[in-house]
């Protein structure tokens, strides 16, 4: 049985310019020790996802679907189940370490309050306990720095603050949403090193959301890519990305800088992401997609296994994509232009 | 913290200075003097007065021994309308009153307020949400002068069970219609206040954080959101209390409660100069005072700021 299975899950939010249809459908599943990273660009609904997992929807957002956590329903849940679970079971951490802790407490009330909750331990056992984890994750002088304020750490510090402050209970899966968005390359390395590290040392699962393919390729074993709320590709790190089978993937790992090629243009998907109050009644890809055919933006492609342990969602046949032919269609329209 | 609020404490005294010269020279600008009546004084008698409280003195003159006296004996003069009071006594008698009326109103508008704010931010777009947010509209609209005559229909008139006006420290049945009729607009204000303000503090990333704690919902308000949630009211409250304690002009006519917020108004009518340099001065000082307040209060709260 996988640890987490996630089973039709949409995601909605009522705003004033409608429902916007963030999270479509989506089923992954993630076993005991595995990792899982979630790719898309900003706006596929890859952080909703997330928070619907953990049930931090923002109040005007709806999820349905199910959601199993080691085979008990958790989407949904009343708080005291899902209280139960948050930080114990699951544990999060999130994109922006400047403003996820909280600013007029101490680093080690903030902590040790998660350990006085969930493990009914003393202040004082607590901020012990805390101490050794922010040593675990090398924080230096961990003893004198919990007394501090969140204000008075570094960015890199207090992500690891936030790791630290997620592990402290030994969660069994690990949610990272963009953990190392909002910091400078070099301690990005470090904090995804550190996480590969803790992750082995104390054998818990992991989600990884992130837009950086480089980071998933580091450190993740199975991959889901994320576009318009829905899954287009998933697959195992080294095929999808040796061989990605989705036109979307396939823009995503273009547009990556080669440090080994010559060169002086960036390559871009074309286009922008689609407005969700108005999902498109077709792939959402089509308008960017070069490979897009006629149907394709009429009916939706839905997600086949094409290979084992892999599948897509798309209607350009498979060895078009892999192979990078470009359907006839597009080059005789251009063509046909005075 | 103790090298700011001396340092504070010290640029008061220059402040209070220039507060004291300002009002001192508009004062003497404004036409008229304490003096002047419909039909005119003799003009001998008119310079024996002047020179009995040193009017006929230059402007200067007056100032520097006004500030003199209160330096050296703490003495605001005697009142120029009421020869046989000094406004040492006018201020000493006045003050507690609307000190009590005034911090107990105080007390009421916050809690209140501050309560209706949280549970309307917390049940956000729910009906308890418009309850609140429908009182405290019903209470901004009521200013204490439409407040107090209906308190006075209701509480003394028709049910008879309030004294429609006076004062009695050791009676507080004579205190319950002023402090009703002064807190409630204010209390509507720090409510409105409070709920935008908590509304924003619970939309931030650090009260997710606090909720992915599996924290309960009544522990991540208290532990976490309501400190930050009250930076804004508190600078609202700091001025607001000194207005709330140096009394309303029109609680003090509508209940006869004799406090210094009628004495304020009139002395302004009558001329009466020491009295109204003596209230200026005592709001001027409260007013420095609990601005030293709240920048403290924000110290505390906010360990970002540090003096």
């Amino acid at each position: 049985m996988a640890l987490l299975d996630i089973n039709d899950l949409s995601v909605s939010f009522r705003t004033n310019d409608g429902v916007v249809q963030a999270v479509n459908n989506v089923s992954l599943s993630v076993d005991q020790g595995e990792t899982l990273g979630v790719v898309g660009e900003s706006g596929s609904g890859k952080s909703q996802l997330s928070f619907a997992i953990m049930g931090l929807l923002a109040r005007n957002g709806q999820a349905t679907g199910s959601v199993r956590f080691d085979g008990q329903e958790i989407l949904n849940a009343p708080p005291k189940i899902l209280n139960r679970i948050r930080a114990e079971k699951i544990a999060m951490i999130f994109q922006d370490p400047m403003t996820s802790l909280n600013p007029y407490m101490r680093v080690s009330d903030q902590m040790a309050e998660v350990l006085t909750l969930h493990k009914g331990m003393s202040r004082s056992k607590a901020v012990t306990e805390s101490v050794r984890m922010l040593d675990a994750v090398k924080i230096p002088d961990a003893k004198g720095r919990v007394r501090l304020y969140p204000h008075e750490f570094s960015g890199g510090m207090r992500q690891r603050v936030m790791i630290a402050m997620a592990l402290l209970c030994r969660p069994s899966l690990l949610i990272a949403d963009e953990p190392t968005t909002a910091l400078d390359v070099t301690v990005q390395a470090q904090i995804m090193t550190l996480l590969a590290e803790l992750r082995r040392e104390f054998g818990m699962a992991m989600i990884l959301i992130t837009h950086d393919l480089g980071v998933v390729a580091g450190s993740c074993e199975r991959v889901a890519v994320m576009y318009g709320g829905r899954i287009r590709e998933t697959g195992p790190v080294g095929p999808l990305f040796e061989a990605p089978a989705h036109p979307y993937t396939q823009g995503l790992l273009g547009a990556i800088p080669r440090i080994d090629q010559e060169g002086d243009e960036l390559s871009a998907i074309p286009g922008s992401p689609p407005n969700m109050t108005r999902p498109p009644a077709g792939c959402a890809f089509e308008p960017r997609c070069p490979y897009r055919r006629e149907d394709c933006a009429c009916q939706r492609p839905m997600l086949d296994a094409f290979a084992p342990a892999r599948a897509r969602a798309c209607f350009a046949p498979l060895d078009d994509v892999l192979q990078r032919r470009l359907p006839q269609a597009q080059t005789t329209m251009q063509g046909g232009q005075p | 913290m103790f090298a700011y609020i001396m340092r504070r404490l010290a640029v008061a005294v220059p402040t209070l200075l220039l507060l004291i010269v300002i009002s001192f020279v508009l004062m003497h600008l404004a036409p008229g003097g304490p003096f002047s009546q419909e039909r005119e004084l003799p003009a001998r008698v008119l310079a024996n007065l002047n020179a009995k409280y040193g009017l006929d003195e230059p402007l200067w003159r007056q100032i520097v021994n006004y500030v003199y006296s209160i330096v050296i004996h703490f003495d605001f003069g005697p009142s120029f309308v009421y020869p046989d009071r000094t406004v040492n006594e006018l201020l000493a008698d006045g003050f507690p009153v609307t000190l009590t009326y005034g911090s107990l109103a105080f007390l009421a508008a916050v809690l209140v307020g501050v309560g209706l704010g949280v549970v309307a931010a917390i049940r956000h777009n729910s009906w308890l949400d418009y309850l609140a947010v429908g009182i405290s509209i019903g209470a901004q609209v009521l200013p204490n002068f439409v407040m107090a005559p209906i308190l006075v229909l209701f509480f003394t008139l028709t049910w008879r069970i309030l004294p429609g006006g006076g004062w009695s420290f050791s009676d507080p049945s004579f205190w319950i219609m002023p402090v009703i009729a002064l807190a409630t607009s204010y209390m509507a204000s720090i409510a409105r206040i409070t709920r935008s303000s908590m509304l924003e503090v619970l939309g931030s990333n650090h009260i997710r954080t606090a909720r992915a704690k599996g924290m309960p919902e009544h522990r991540v308000i208290l532990r976490h959101a309501l400190k930050p949630a009250m930076l804004p009211v508190i600078s609202y409250l700091g001025p607001v209390f000194v207005s709330m304690i140096t009394g309303s002009v029109v609680i003090d006519i509508y209940f006869s409660t004799g406090g210094i917020g009628k004495a304020f108004v009139e002395s302004a009518l009558n001329r009466d100069y020491a009295v109204m340099m003596g209230v200026t001065i005592l709001i001027g000082a409260l007013t420095i005072l609990f601005n030293l307040v709240v920048d403290i209060l924000y110290a505390w709260i906010d360990p970002k700021i540090r003096y």
